[in-house]
């Protein structure tokens, strides 16, 4: 016979609660519920809280009634807050090459890194070969590697691409992950590919949870497992919090690299009023609460901004339909958005949902966009706007 | 000034609402530039190139923009276009090389014109929307991220990808449609060794990716996604309008959108790559 025998006297003494009075008295129902069990049992706690051995009942409720543990010990997190978790030697290590476009860490690099923690997983490191930013160890990278002196113009498309490809042979990441702009990450991924014999798969879109990476292509969804090298779709991912982590700076290895073929000429100026809504960087933009338009363009124009109204403006056809803000004009992603006498509706507040930094000029201190806004003014439109064009010209000729 | 061979690779498109096929926009675009390019230069020669069926009617609608020959490679679809075109290129080994930034059908991973400019050891530029020759030296105009445009100078021999932009289709004329030459050449077919592992599943629209938070409670967590609830910025009340004026160019200068003046010096500078 196999199985073991059942002691019922052992059993019985098992279950004898002790302390009780001249009679031995047992729980009947000694087997303790699951860990976190839905049904609160009240009369379990209560037996449990009770302490042995005392004459009187006594009862201590600050005893963690799940496990029956003697003392109650705060939960606490193993690493402290302020701690960065370490990680020295880890099973693989995935590489986040990130663009850094306006020269600090925007939406696209912490989804980039976001995505690569998550590859990474526990036994995972994640590498970034970045610009220098603080801002990198609460974004989840393990170390930074920084781009050489000749490779930080992001022009220098050559010299990004041997620098990935150099820190790739050294490093020997599990994945390299870029982004997938065609003239930023994911032409440097491009050349990777090209000169290393890599297969790149691009425009990832999904990570399931065994691992694999799905990307469409037409009406159908291509899944694999996670290749070596990769461009991640923008706003397919978000970007999580991470945990704070190290950062450690990276020493780069040589880099193999023969006089770059493109130069770089320079930018071009452009006219903001030239460009959609959706693709400005900076929006000055108009509500109900301005009246002089004519200080409103001066206004935008000496800041360098485009014009963009609310729904209100442009129905009154002070703008054009194309300049408005909102659930039923443009949803707009520009880094910086200045709205001059505008309360906030809803609908207007979802079209800059997407916008970093905004700054509010009105009157009502009450207003949706004031609670918005990172700098708010209460004041009128009418008497900010020409002190803006003013001040904002007299800068630009003697900075 | 001598002329120029310009080699243009076409791909069928796929329209992205219908599925019905047109001509990519990319390559449209792509093929228009160098029409214009070749007729600024006396003596250049376009040729244009397709890797599949010869039959596909999308093909008449380039022929349409005013090409009078189209090289077609043979090929089922789903083949790997890579082999036969590299050893066709390399036969015609061409000054400039301008492709379409990426294609509508199959992977459409965009990587075709860097594996055939590494193979062709051509120079190349990504992203191109404008483009100037002078001799061999050709100054390249980039589209950026933001409406931002880019020069770049390179030498020929160079290959350039082109982004549709928005200017929409180039109209292809019936007439030359009519009178272009489609000839077909018999070519190598290869299925691609990568795309035969993955496994095909139709398309669904994926929801919203929402940000997985560490900390804070159900309350905090909906301001978050909201963007409102407190506030939580500087707040003036009823400055003069110089002090108000002065405070949103200090805090521009902060985001690196105009230059920061030179009492501000608090900023988080974007190391001067701004351009306003």
């Amino acid at each position: 016979m196999s199985r073991p025998r059942l002691d019922p006297r052992a059993l019985r003494l098992a279950r004898q609660v002790e302390g009780g009075g001249k009679r031995p008295r047992f729980a009947l129902k000694a087997d303790p519920p699951a860990l976190h069990s839905r049904r609160r049992d009240p009369r379990l706690l209560r037996m449990r809280a009770l302490v042995p051995g005392a004459r009187r009942p006594r009862y201590d409720w600050k005893r963690d009634a799940a496990s029956g543990a003697p003392s109650a010990v705060p939960a606490v997190d193993p690493v402290p807050a302020n701690e960065p978790i370490r990680v020295e030697s880890p099973a693989f290590w995935v590489l986040a090459v990130l663009d850094q476009s306006t020269g600090a860490l925007d939406e696209t690099d912490l989804q980039l890194l976001s995505v690569a923690r998550r590859l990474a997983g526990d036994e995972g490191g994640v590498v970034a070969l970045a610009l220098a930013d603080p801002v990198l160890a609460t974004a989840g990278a393990d170390r930074l590697a920084v781009w050489p002196a000749s490779a930080v113009d992001p022009a220098a498309a050559e010299a990004r691409a041997a620098t990935v490809q150099a820190l790739v042979e050294s490093v020997k990441p599990r994945h390299v992950l870029c982004s997938d702009d065609p003239v930023a990450g994911g032409d440097i991924a491009r050349r990777l590919a090209a000169k290393a014999g890599l297969r790149l798969v691009s425009a990832v879109n999904s990570l399931t949870a065994d691992g694999r990476i799905g990307r469409r292509a037409g009406d159908e969804t291509w899944l694999q497992p996670a290749p070596a090298l990769m461009t991640i779709m923008p706003g397919s991912f978000a970007a999580d919090e991470q945990a704070l982590r190290e950062a450690r700076p990276l020493e780069l290895p040589p880099i193999a690299f023969e006089a770059a073929r493109l130069a770089n000429i320079g930018l071009l100026p452009v006219d903001p009023e030239s460009l959609p809504l959706d693709e400005t960087d900076f929006i000055a933009s108009a509500g109900n609460g301005v009246t002089d338009f004519a200080a409103f363009a001066e206004a935008a124009a000496a800041l360098g901004a485009t014009r963009a109204g609310s729904r209100v403006v442009c129905d009154a056809g002070l703008l054009p339909r194309d300049r408005q803000v909102g659930a039923s004009g443009t949803v707009v992603t520009a880094r910086c958005y200045l709205a001059l006498g505008i309360a906030g509706a809803p609908q207007h507040l979802q079209g800059i949902t997407g916008v970093r930094h905004v700054i509010a000029v009105n009157t009502d201190l009450h207003a949706e966009m004031i609670k918005r806004a990172d700098l708010s003014i209460i004041a009128d439109a009418q008497a900010v706007m020409p002190a803006l064009a003013r001040l904002a010209r007299q800068r630009q000729e003697k900075p | 000034m001598t002329g120029l061979a310009i080699v243009v690779l076409l791909s069928l498109g796929r329209h992205p609402a219908t599925g019905r096929p047109r001509r990519n926009p990319d390559d449209a675009r792509a093929l228009a530039t160098a029409l214009a390019l070749a007729a600024t230069r006396s003596g250049s020669r376009v040729l244009a190139v397709h890797a599949g069926d010869p039959r596909a009617p999308v093909l008449r609608d380039y022929l349409g923009q005013g090409l009078d020959e189209l090289t077609v490679l043979d090929m089922p679809s789903g083949s790997d276009p890579l082999p036969s075109l590299r050893e066709h290129l390399v036969a015609l080994s061409p000054d400039l090389l301008l492709t379409g930034q990426r294609a509508e059908n199959g992977e459409a991973s965009g990587l075709l014109p860097y594996l055939l400019a590494e193979a062709l050891g051509m120079t190349l530029v990504p992203g191109v929307v404008g483009l100037d020759l002078q001799g061999d030296q050709g100054r390249f105009t980039q589209a950026l991220p933001r409406g931002r445009r880019r020069q770049i100078e390179a030498r020929l021999p160079l290959a350039a990808t082109i982004p549709a932009g928005t200017a929409g289709l180039p109209l292809p004329s019936f007439a030359a449609a009519r009178r272009g030459r489609i000839v077909s050449l018999p070519a190598l077919a290869s299925p691609d060794p990568h795309l035969v592992a993955i496994e095909r599943q139709p398309w669904r629209q994926l929801p919203r990716p929402q940000p997985r938070r560490l900390k804070g409670s159900a309350i905090d967590r909906l301001k978050s996604m909201t963007g409102g609830g407190e506030a939580k910025g500087r707040l003036l009340v009823d400055p003069d309008p110089e002090t108000a004026a002065a405070q949103i160019l200090d805090r521009l200068g902060e985001i690196g959108l105009i230059r920061a003046s030179h009492q501000s010096v608090t900023s988080r500078d974007t190391d001067g790559r701004t351009e306003r």
